[in-house]
């Protein structure tokens, strides 16, 4: 009966790296779409969003079963519930790339109105969902403790942007809608990047039993 | 075992003990009971002789005499007469008694009586007298019941002590049965030293044992075999099983993935490496189809092989193999540059010599001027020539397996023979060019030396300051044979100076033409030196000057190294 459930556990795992891997991809494409402006790339990055709901049901459903079947406690509790929390944080990652991949697909922005700190905030955010992944396929405490961490610098680097938009505008009103667009997608990597330190948290509560904002409360 | 050695034992000694007292007990009884029968009988003999002989006054003499038996003096109507220990006149009629009615009848009668309570029993004999009276004699005994119950103290006793002592038998027994088969040496099993009865066991397991340990060193040796093959190639292999859990990872896998190689045994092979293209690959291969792909990891590509094992639907197991294609992809990168440059550089001088002779074909030259335009012709042919002599030699360095014959070559003879070609090149550019050395032979291959030699000395002539100074020197040192081309021209700017050995690669862009160079020539100079196996050194400062050492191993080194 242990056996059965460690393979369904195992098994669990192998399908969280696989959502992992697949929201990973999805924002590299974003990323790369809204830096080189190509639109099929983007495209590929809209259509993946359906896989990563697809997959998240799975998991899901085969989440439920555990608990329902195997009755778990203690740290395999830990490790399905932080799966359950980290998958919708996961799918959120992916609508997300999504919507970029869309408002990149929109072509209002031109390719030099990207400020370097939207690549660098690109990167940031998609360090911070590598790292948050491989926290937990590691199941790696100070991993998933430096992306918590890193989250200060994606939202200093939004700030940056913020700035970035508003010369851009101050140089010439005609650049208001792109710089509102680049200033949307900003936003959205700054929640990619909240979302990824969720699931770094998540990924220290399966390994220590304690949430970060429940132990701050 | 023990256990049941004793308890077999102990039953065995109860069983026979008991037996043993019953027969002996029904035994003697039996002999007893017929010596009583024939005492009683006996004694009514003697009393009925007595009384034919004396009369009555036989009873109270022998009455009187202790006689131990008790006689009774019966009339013929059953009234008894004398009784030896009882009152007479108590006594009941004896008629009814079968040994009187007997003796009444045929002469003697007998009986025995067993008492109610069993203790006693009574041996009866009775014998008609003369005067018709009969004359009963009876003993009373004890029992055979009464005779066992007596026994069995003793019987007990015997038992307990041949209990003790089967115990202290038995447990001497099973210990020297026992403790030889529990302190046996397994692993050796002929030098135990135990009863014969074990011999053929365990020669039969030191058989067995030398045939485990003979295969278990067959599989060993092909583990060994199999991991030398694995963590010596230099692909990357991983073996999963059907769910795709690692089982197997050779070194180079390992660190293409940059883990610790013990650590992976059993994890599942996205938790190493969770890129699209690597779980395409362990999807198709479980679907029992072979998949190919590649992907990106840091600054290097990798090709991607996935097979199932035995090829069933589902897969038992896959092999992967990841291949480093990083150097090929920088090396198809680079032919197709050489072959860009290539077309390049034929182009040019044919579009001028297409150009003039079009030129002179329509009749726009001057007569006077036609020797010029068929020089220009000439020399761009020439150039030509070069060109592809030196592709062809630089091809023919590329492919390595072009036998080129290895002979004992002195290499300052060599430059001499070059140097001479070259004297009046350098001569009318009024340069000192000077040969010093000595003989120093060489094992290589006279035809890459001498273009070595020739595009090293051209070089330091042709791109050297009019009346500059060019010097060649052949000099041993140790185990090798230096060669240096030393010039006092312009130098090599330092960021050039890691490019100027590429194909086609120029320091001067603009003047190359007019020197008349093709481009390849260190690169042939580098690709012949890599042919010997020998070392550039190149050392130049802008403004200085430029020196080339090209270190080869002497013929003695090479000989050591061969044999």
């Amino acid at each position: 009966m242990r056996i059965r459930f460690d393979e369904q556990l195992e098994y669990l795992k192998t399908q969280m790296i696989q959502m992992g891997a697949l929201i990973e991809g999805a924002i590299a494409k974003a990323v790369k779409a809204l830096i080189s402006g190509d639109r099929e790339l983007a495209r590929m990055a809209v259509a993946a969003d359906e896989e990563i709901d697809q997959k998240e049901r799975e998991i899901e459903s085969l989440c439920l079963k555990l608990l329902l079947q195997q009755q778990p406690v203690a740290r395999d509790l830990r490790q399905i519930s932080s799966a359950l929390k980290m998958i919708t944080d996961m799918e959120r990652i992916g609508d997300q790339a999504a919507d970029i991949s869309e408002i990149t697909l929109l072509g209002n922005i031109k390719p030099e109105q990207n400020t370097s700190h939207i690549s660098d905030m690109a990167i940031a955010t998609i360090k911070m969902v590598s790292d948050s992944i491989d926290a937990y396929v590691r199941q790696d405490l100070e991993l998933a403790k430096a992306v918590i961490e890193y989250d200060d610098i994606v939202d200093e680097l939004f700030n940056d942007v913020k700035h970035d938009m508003i010369k851009l505008i101050h140089e010439d009103p005609d650049n208001g809608e792109s710089a509102i667009d680049l200033m949307m997608i900003a936003k959205y990597f700054e929640r990619i990047g909240d979302h990824a330190t969720n699931i770094a948290e998540w990924v220290e509560f399966s390994i220590t039993g304690k949430h970060r904002d429940g132990a701050n409360r | 075992m023990k256990k049941r050695i004793y308890r077999s034992m102990l039953l065995l000694i109860i069983l026979s003990i008991l037996s043993t007292a019953f027969l002996i007990t029904g035994f003697i009884y039996g002999e007893f009971y017929a010596r009583m029968k024939q005492e009683v009988r006996n004694e009514a003999h003697f009393v009925s002789v007595g009384f034919n002989l004396n009369g009555e006054k036989i009873f109270s003499e022998l009455a009187d005499q202790n006689f131990s038996s008790r006689i009774t003096w019966i009339a013929s109507d059953g009234t008894v007469l004398f009784d030896s220990s009882a009152d007479p006149g108590s006594m009941e009629n004896h008629l009814d008694r079968p040994e009187i009615s007997d003796a009444l009848n045929n002469g003697s009668g007998e009986a025995v009586h067993l008492s109610r309570t069993f203790g006693t029993q009574t041996f009866y004999h009775a014998i008609r007298l003369q005067d018709g009276t009969v004359v009963r004699v009876s003993a009373r005994v004890n029992s055979v019941f009464k005779s066992v119950l007596n026994f069995i103290p003793y019987i007990t006793v015997i038992s307990v002590l041949v209990i003790i002592l089967t115990m202290i038998i038995a447990n001497l027994l099973t210990k020297k049965i026992i403790v030889p088969l529990n302190n046996l040496n397994l692993e050796d099993p002929l030098s135990n030293d135990v009863y014969d009865e074990l011999s053929p066991l365990l020669s039969r397991m030191a058989k067995q044992n030398e045939q485990i340990e003979l295969q278990f060193q067959k599989l060993r040796e092909k583990q060994e075999e199999f991991n030398a093959i694995t963590e010596n190639v230099d692909e990357g292999i991983i073996i999963l099983n059907s769910k795709g859990q690692i089982l197997s990872i050779n070194r180079k896998a390992a660190f293409i993935f940059g883990t610790e190689l013990k650590d992976n045994i059993n994890k599942h092979i996205l938790q190493l490496n969770r890129s699209i293209p690597l779980q395409n690959a362990v999807e198709a291969a479980m679907k029992g189809e072979t998949y190919e792909d590649t992907f990106v990891k840091g600054d290097n590509t990798f090709n991607i092989l996935a097979s199932p094992v035995k090829g069933q639907k589902p897969a038992e197991g896959i092999i992967l193999f990841i291949l480093d294609i990083t150097e090929r992809q920088t090396a198809e990168k680079l032919r197709r540059e050489f072959s860009a440059n290539v077309s390049h550089e034929l182009k040019t001088p044919l579009t001028s010599i297409s150009g003039y002779a079009e030129l002179m074909m329509n009749g726009l030259v001057k007569h006077e001027d036609i020797s010029v335009f068929s020089e220009r012709i000439y020399n761009e042919t020439r150039h030509l020539i070069r060109l592809v002599d030196d592709i062809i030699q630089i091809s023919k360095l590329d492919e390595k397996n072009i036998n080129f014959e290895f002979e004992k070559v002195d290499l300052f003879e060599v430059v001499k023979e070059t140097a001479e070609k070259l004297t009046l090149q350098a001569l009318q550019k009024g340069i000192d060019f000077s040969v010093k050395g000595q003989k120093a032979v060489i094992s290589g291959v006279r035809q890459i030396l001498q273009e070595i030699v020739f595009n090293l000395c051209d070089n330091a002539i042709k791109y050297n300051y009019e009346k500059g100074i060019v010097e060649v020197i052949v000099r041993k040192s140790d185990e090798n044979v230096i060669l240096t081309v030393k010039d006092n021209g312009p130098g090599i700017p330092k960021e050039h100076q890691s490019r100027i050995f590429e194909r086609f690669y120029r320091v001067d862009k603009s003047h190359s033409r007019d020197t008349g160079g093709t481009g390849l020539g260190l690169s042939i100079v580098k690709h012949g030196v890599e042919f010997h196996k020998g070392k550039i050194n190149l050392s130049s400062e802008p403004g200085k000057g430029t020196t080339v050492e090209v270190v080869f191993k002497d013929i003695q080194t090479t000989d050591k190294l061969d044999t």
